[in-house]
């Protein structure tokens, strides 16, 4: 067998595995493992798995990933949503809209210290969906915003998926925050643009309020002020070079506690919440990598990566045509797939294709490999609010009960407009992110 | 036999999330003094790595239990319940087996590591302490998952998320 059919074959096992109802990790590490014994030997694969499963799981720059999700369950327990809210509502709500535009907002400011989109759903759609049902504004307006604006929480660093991408890409952790800044901003900006319009255009969905008093506009600074604060000094001290994304991740969530203990909205009861909350997503996440762990080994010993990029490097296609066609393959997948493991699954396949490419486009090796780790993140974006599986609109519709899903699915049209328009300019001009980038490491 | 596994699962987690603070503290620790100019704990990441790996593991069950493990469900939908358990069954074997084969082999590997007294390079830390500290963890996953792949044969309800946060 060629390593390609090798590949393939053990790709067709997982989805079949996988279609079949088998946890996704399981449905990775199965065929996994069996190719790596057909390949290797069984003794071979006894010995690999001896130490495998440690090596991954106390590997230093993965720690980040826990204490990024228990900063974030600390913010959600803390209380701090609500004034997220409250703050965006302030300064924007007397827009036409205005009030969606406050949602948004709200979920790119909690996206500063939380790491997962569909917490930041989640949590700000706790807060934001009653007063904006309250306020006359449509189902369809509200969940689509909450489930649009909830991707800012992974966009926005720090960003779960983007650890993830850095540690299989071997590249600086810190850099690629610093990518993500922009498209972060330049999304937010976008959704407010798309909420706009949509309030413009289609009738009876937001209503007009009138302009909060400065008195209210201070006294609501005055809530989020810590959560500014907290950003200033994770990131500041991490791009000050004063300590490693580990330890601003260590500094975030212990800041995050005293500012929710302070508050006093976080209590014995809470924090056993927050652990709890961590442990399940943490669990989740690292049993995927050890399935996808397992499944990028035997793939590693057929060379199939190394065979699928010179294959495609030989076609001689543009390396744009090239990215889009990787880009496009990544949306069909996660309509059934879960973004996560797909990340997992691919990067390691598809990345030496991708940086074959860097010449051709006049990037260095570091730039290519951001440039597209910010890319594959808008397409995992895409993937959680697109029909017909958006993980965004399950969360948001589990809060919001009254509205079809349907209704949902409609209002997210103008979300995912937007996301196209933005993923195409940083197809084009990859500065957007890699600007910043440069800025900050000269 | 659910009782006294769930508290065993939300107990373990506990230590994990008290783990996880105790590498969170240690961490915020080391850079004070290293801001103000100190000499700094010398190797405080190799504690934190072997933290966080124990914490992970430690982590494992409740996250099963939890309904914590993925599957995806648009290609069973039209199958009926009870076949739709039976597949779960078999699902949860299956990362019974799995998780009972990294047990074991970590329990191997535990041994080894133990006698060729490897250590950290900093701290000089025993490694296997990190590889002990994680057999608990991986040894609960396994019999949860039997026991879940027990339930979901048995027709009665095993949390299940479809798909889960990137």
């Amino acid at each position: 067998m060629t390593s390609l059919q090798v590949g393939g074959l053990l790709f067709v096992a997982m989805i079949a595995l996988m279609a079949l109802r088998v946890p996704i990790a399981i449905a990775m590490f199965v065929p996994g493992a069996l190719g790596f014994a057909f390949l290797a030997n069984e003794a071979a694969l006894l010995n690999q798995l001896k130490g495998s499963v440690y090596g991954r799981l106390s590997l230093y720059d993965l720690s980040v990933i826990p204490l990024f999700l228990l900063m974030g369950q600390f913010a959600t327990q803390g209380g701090l949503s609500r004034d997220l809210f409250r703050f965006g509502n302030a300064m924007l709500g007397h827009f036409k809209g205005g009030m969606a535009m406050a949602a948004v907002l709200a979920c790119a400011a909690f996206g500063s210290v939380c790491g997962s989109s569909v917490a930041t759903t989640a949590t700000i759609g706790q807060a934001a969906l009653p007063e904006m049902k309250r306020f006359g504004y449509s189902g369809r307006l509200s969940t689509a915003t909450l489930a649009a604006g909830g991707t800012l929480g992974i966009l926005i660093p720090p960003s779960v998926p983007l650890v993830i991408y850095a540690i299989l890409t071997e590249q600086n952790i810190a850099k690629i925050f610093a990518a993500a800044f922009v498209p972060g901003i330049v999304a937010a900006i976008g959704y407010c643009i798309a909420i706009a319009l949509y309030v413009r255009f289609v009738p009876n969905q937001a209503p007009e309020l009138k302009r909060a008093a400065w008195a209210e506009r201070k006294a609501a600074i005055v809530g989020v002020w810590p959560i500014g604060l907290i950003f200033c000094i994770v990131f500041g001290g991490i791009y000050g070079g004063f300590f490693s994304p580990t330890e601003g991740a260590a500094v975030g969530a212990a800041s995050t506690f005293f500012a929710a203990i302070l508050r006093r909205e976080l209590n014995a009861e809470g924090v056993r919440r927050c652990f709890l909350g961590t442990a399940e997503t943490t669990g989740m996440i690292f049993l995927i990598f050890v399935g996808a762990d397992m499944m990028n080994g035997a793939l590693a010993l057929s060379q199939m990566p190394a065979k699928l990029s010179e294959t495609i490097t030989g076609l001689g296609w543009a390396p744009l045509v090239v990215i889009s066609a990787i880009l496009l393959f990544y949306v069909v997948l996660g309509c059934v797939m879960d973004e996560l493991s797909m990340i997992l699954l691919t990067i390691p396949v598809i990345f030496p294709t991708v940086m074959a490419l860097a010449p051709q486009l006049g990037l260095s090796p570091t730039e290519m490999a951001i440039w597209f780790g910010i890319l594959v993140l808008m397409v995992v974006e895409i993937g959680l609010i697109a029909p017909p599986v958006g993980l965004n609109v399950y969360v948001i519709n589990s809060l919001a009960k009254d509205v079809p899903m349907s209704e949902t699915y409609k209002g997210v049209m103008p979300f995912l407009a937007s996301d196209f328009i933005r993923t195409t300019l940083i197809l084009f001009f990859p500065g957007i992110c890699l600007w910043l980038v440069s800025v900050l490491f000269k | 036999m659910a009782s006294l596994l769930h508290s065993a699962a939300r107990w373990l987690a506990y230590i994990g999330g008290a783990l996880l603070v105790a590498v969170m503290l240690m961490s915020v620790a080391s850079i004070v003094p290293r801001a103000l100019g100190f000499q700094p704990i010398q190797g405080d990441f190799e504690l934190a790595a072997i933290g966080s790996g124990v914490c992970i593991a430690c982590f494992l069950p409740w996250s099963h239990l939890r309904g914590g493990n993925i599957i995806v469900d648009f290609f069973t939908t039209k199958l009926s319940v009870k076949s739709n358990q039976k597949l779960d069954a078999v699902g949860s074997w299956l990362l019974a087996i799995c998780l009972a084969v990294i047990a074991w082999r970590t329990g191997v590997g535990t041994l080894s590591v133990r006698a060729g007294n490897e250590e950290s390079m900093i701290m000089r830390l025993p490694i296997w302490w990190g590889y002990a500290g994680m057999l608990p963890g991986l040894a609960l996953t396994a019999i949860a998952a039997a026991w879940t792949g027990w339930q979901s044969w048995l027709g009665n309800d095993v949390e299940h998320h479809t798909r889960k946060d990137a």
